[in-house]
């Protein structure tokens, strides 16, 4: 049962780690005479103009950014509306709610208005701003119900004791927020990581692509000119850090959906 | 009062992006969506009355891709659901490397949905994929799967409930973190066989999870886009075409704005009527 559904995750996974290391003749022809195997896709894809970790780092790039204005936004909102009672809180909560479930794609063209009005248009730390309105919705749903999991003697006790609002959210609250700040922060870097319709439509210059967008690129041309060798290896080593993070971060990213669900 | 105006405060730069990324594209929409702005117009709006929605109705492929979006969410989302149900039941008992079996089946949610529909593409290859390989050792002759409606239709929901599975596997997964194993015990004490406690305690107590998972998957499965336009390019003859699709085709490649923005008002409004409908009915369902 185990191996069946690693199977079903890893397989196609598994078909490109294949591919990649194929020689291009060995692709077509699979009983092909002598050895097969090759590094040469991988060479082929490092040393292209620009070369793949270059998407690697703005997809990076991006991701770090957005994650970091998410958090910095979300919190102090997220603190906030904790706060706050009745219509206002009520409002609020089910517009975020809503906001989480929207599909973003149907945002691109207004978004792509603004970024050429504003010139924001192939600038990676300017699609960080998009990206962060579209994490918000989550992560402040998130972080307020670690917020309501705090006791509120503790914030009462700090507040007693003189501690104004900044001192209180940075010495008392925050540390204990650690865990959730983890998933959420994960959460919100994989989200990024992946978006593919606005990033499509905001960078058009080639050195500037992220990951998603220059991966789909090679694949523009028609089915049958798809260098699916090449291709094999940037999926595999565009794969590689998400592994590692998964690996890495299996339990924050668990217990983060967890804890929206509990909560949404 | 005071704390809570400063609170308030602390809400404002969030809010104010999140009116700028969610209130006003749907703002803007609506004013467009009254407007000419085309390569006819060179690109400038001009105010049309109300011919775009006119059009909208009387737009065969709008409709045809609206039901074809609504076949396509309902078919994934249910097999998401019963599939992500037997993951969730599976990850929850105690195994060992449980921990890492849960990472590497969370694997291909985390991964680019563009880069794996890639992945698909040349699974499917014909002939060269390895899914035509097999097909001919076993006697038979390839086959292109990408070029029936009904062969990539097939494949484009399949697709979709590989990469989503773990995620609806993860939302119930915390569902039954939250049952006691007590109530477990007692019934399996009554007698009770694995398919009765299933039936009589799991998936009552996991009602909620799956409402969320279904709510959640259904509004993303109706919104779905980047599946389809790198696995199919809603192909074969626009034959698994989404709204989505058809709206960015309609603003990046007719370049018709005006037309574009109401095709997205609309799938919205669609969307909009779906769900809470839907989530009315359940609510009086539960409280009949």
């Amino acid at each position: 049962m185990r191996l069946l559904v690693l199977l079903w995750s890893l397989g196609p996974l598994l078909w490109q780690l294949r591919t990649s290391l194929l020689r291009p003749e060995a692709l077509v022809a699979p009983l092909l005479e002598g050895n097969p195997w090759t590094l040469a896709n991988y060479q082929l894809v490092l040393s292209g103009d620009p070369p793949f970790w270059r998407y690697l780092g703005n997809s990076t790039l991006v991701a770090l950014a957005t994650t970091l204005l998410t958090l910095l936004l979300a919190v102090p909102c997220a603190y906030g509306l904790q706060q706050q009672r009745g219509l206002l809180r009520w409002g609020v909560g089910l517009g975020l709610v809503g906001a989480a479930m929207f599909p973003t794609v149907l945002l691109f063209l207004a978004l792509l208005e603004i970024a050429r009005r504003f010139g924001l248009a192939n600038d990676l730390l300017a699609l960080s701003l998009p990206y962060a309105g579209l994490s918000l919705p989550l992560a402040v749903l998130l972080l307020r119900a670690a917020f309501a999991d705090l006791p509120v003697e503790l914030e009462d006790a700090a507040r007693l004791e003189g501690l104004d609002l900044g001192q209180r959210l940075r010495h008392v609250l925050l540390p204990l927020l650690g865990p959730a700040l983890a998933s959420t922060g994960i959460l919100v870097f994989l989200a990024s990581w992946n978006e593919y319709a606005i990033a499509l439509t905001w960078i058009s210059r080639n050195d500037l692509l992220t990951l998603p967008i220059a991966i789909a690129r090679i694949g523009g041309g028609s089915v049958f000119t798809i260098p699916y060798g090449a291709f094999a290896a940037a999926t595999v080593l565009g794969s590689l850090p998400l592994l590692l993070l998964v690996l890495v971060a299996q339990r924050p990213i668990v217990s983060g959906l967890t804890r929206g669900a509990v909560k949404g | 009062m005071k704390a809570r105006a400063a609170s308030l405060l602390l809400m404002a730069p969030a809010l104010l992006l999140l009116a700028a990324v969610f209130v006003y594209p749907l703002l803007r929409y609506g004013w467009l969506s009254f407007q000419a702005s085309s390569v006819l117009t060179g690109l400038e709006p001009v105010p049309n009355g109300g011919a775009n929605w006119g059009r909208l109705l009387d737009d065969a492929r709008f409709w045809t891709d609206a039901f074809q979006t609504l076949r396509f969410a309902v078919c994934s989302v249910a097999l998401e659901l019963a599939g992500g149900l037997g993951l969730a039941l599976l990850l929850h008992r105690p195994l060992r490397g449980r921990g890492t079996l849960r990472a590497l089946t969370l694997l291909p949610w985390a991964l680019p949905t563009t880069v794996m529909a890639l992945g698909w593409r040349w699974i499917l290859n014909d002939p060269h994929g390895p899914l035509n390989a097999a097909i001919r050792s076993l006697g038979g002759s390839s086959y292109g799967f990408l070029s029936t409606p009904a062969t990539t239709w097939f494949f484009v929901v399949l697709a979709d409930v590989w990469k989503t599975l773990p995620f609806v596997a993860l939302l119930l997964l915390a569902g039954l973190q939250t049952i006691p194993e007590d109530l477990e015990e007692a019934l399996r004490l009554e007698g009770a066989g694995r398919l009765q406690i299933l039936r009589r305690l799991t998936l009552p107590l996991l009602v909620p999870y799956l409402t969320l998972a279904l709510l959640f998957r259904l509004a993303q499965a109706l919104g779905v886009f980047d599946l389809i336009q790198v696995l199919s390019g809603g192909g074969p003859a626009g034959s698994t075409e989404s709204l989505a699709l058809y709206a960015y085709l309609n603003a990046m490649r007719f370049l018709d704005f005006g037309y574009a923005a109401t095709v997205m008002l609309a799938t919205f409004l669609l969307l909009l009527v779906l769900l809470g409908g839907g989530w009315l009915l359940w609510r009086r369902e539960r409280a009949a």
